[in-house]
């Protein structure tokens, strides 16, 4: 019986497999947060602009170098929505103090590990979620974006 | 027709050996210690920084050094300490020379 039960599992956890790495492209989890000011943010709300969800944290010194360049992109492209949401352990007072100083424009909110599991079961930081005009996952971005990422990857979208 | 055969048979090899030894010359390993590397969950973009050089072979990371194996023609490591820097982290000194 034990044995049988193994097996179902073996099973189930290969089947698994291919749909893990078909997470891609496949229509992006409804994430619902509120920001550091108390406004709801729904990713739902974006739908036909290309989302990069960053998630991030104030003790993550690649995380903060890449801030500045999120900032800008998201500056730079109208049809583009950067939200960051962070990764815990995460105090609010931390956040609000970072966003206000590095000038962060962009929607901000505390995020949990479940957060980040919606889309991927990976924990590295910073990791950058993009999805497209039609609300596909089109990439998962582990680590700081480098610039030929976004020439590849996010640029076409944008077009 | 035999001569030619060993003549080309010889060639190839020098050639080989050349390249080989051309190849090993210009590879270069550098030990270098980094600050700031406690968490685990975000070293992984400094490997991923320095993987995606141009001349870099090689990359190990642990919490606190990275080893690279790189192509001293088409990088340094004066390079890589930059591209380490900017990921936030910080290279501090050159803890072994190249091999």
């Amino acid at each position: 019986m034990i044995r049988t039960q193994k097996i179902i599992l073996l099973a189930a956890l290969l089947l698994c497999a291919p749909l893990v790495a078909l997470g891609q492209e496949s229509p992006a989890a409804e994430l619902s947060l509120k920001d550091i000011e108390g406004r709801q943010i729904r990713l739902s709300d974006y739908r036909g602009k290309v989302v990069l969800i960053n998630f991030w944290a104030t003790w993550c010194p690649p995380c903060r170098t890449e801030i500045p360049d999120l900032i800008r992109l998201q500056r730079e492209h109208g049809d583009l929505q950067v939200i960051g949401v962070t990764y815990p352990p995460q105090t609010l007072a931390e956040v609000r103090r970072f966003v206000r100083k590095a000038k962060v424009k962009y929607p901000v909110g505390l995020g949990s590990k479940k957060m980040m599991a919606l889309f991927s079961q990976s924990e590295s930081l910073p990791m950058t979620i993009l999805i497209g005009k039609d609300g596909r996952i089109k990439d998962i971005i582990e680590g700081i974006l480098l610039p030929e990422e976004f020439e590849q990857k996010i640029k076409p979208l944008l077009k | 027709m035999k001569s030619k055969s060993l003549v080309f048979a010889i060639a190839a090899v020098l050639v080989i050996a050349l390249t080989s030894i051309g190849a090993l010359a210009a590879t270069k390993k550098s030990t270098i210690r980094v600050e700031g590397m406690k968490c685990a969950k975000c070293s992984g973009s400094v490997e991923k920084a320095l993987k995606a050089t141009e001349g870099v072979e090689k990359v190990e990371v642990s919490l606190k050094e990275v080893v690279v194996e790189y192509d001293d023609q088409k990088t340094s490591e004066t390079k890589l300490r930059e591209v380490i820097n900017a990921t936030g982290f910080k290279a501090v000194e050159e803890k072994t020379g190249s091999q």
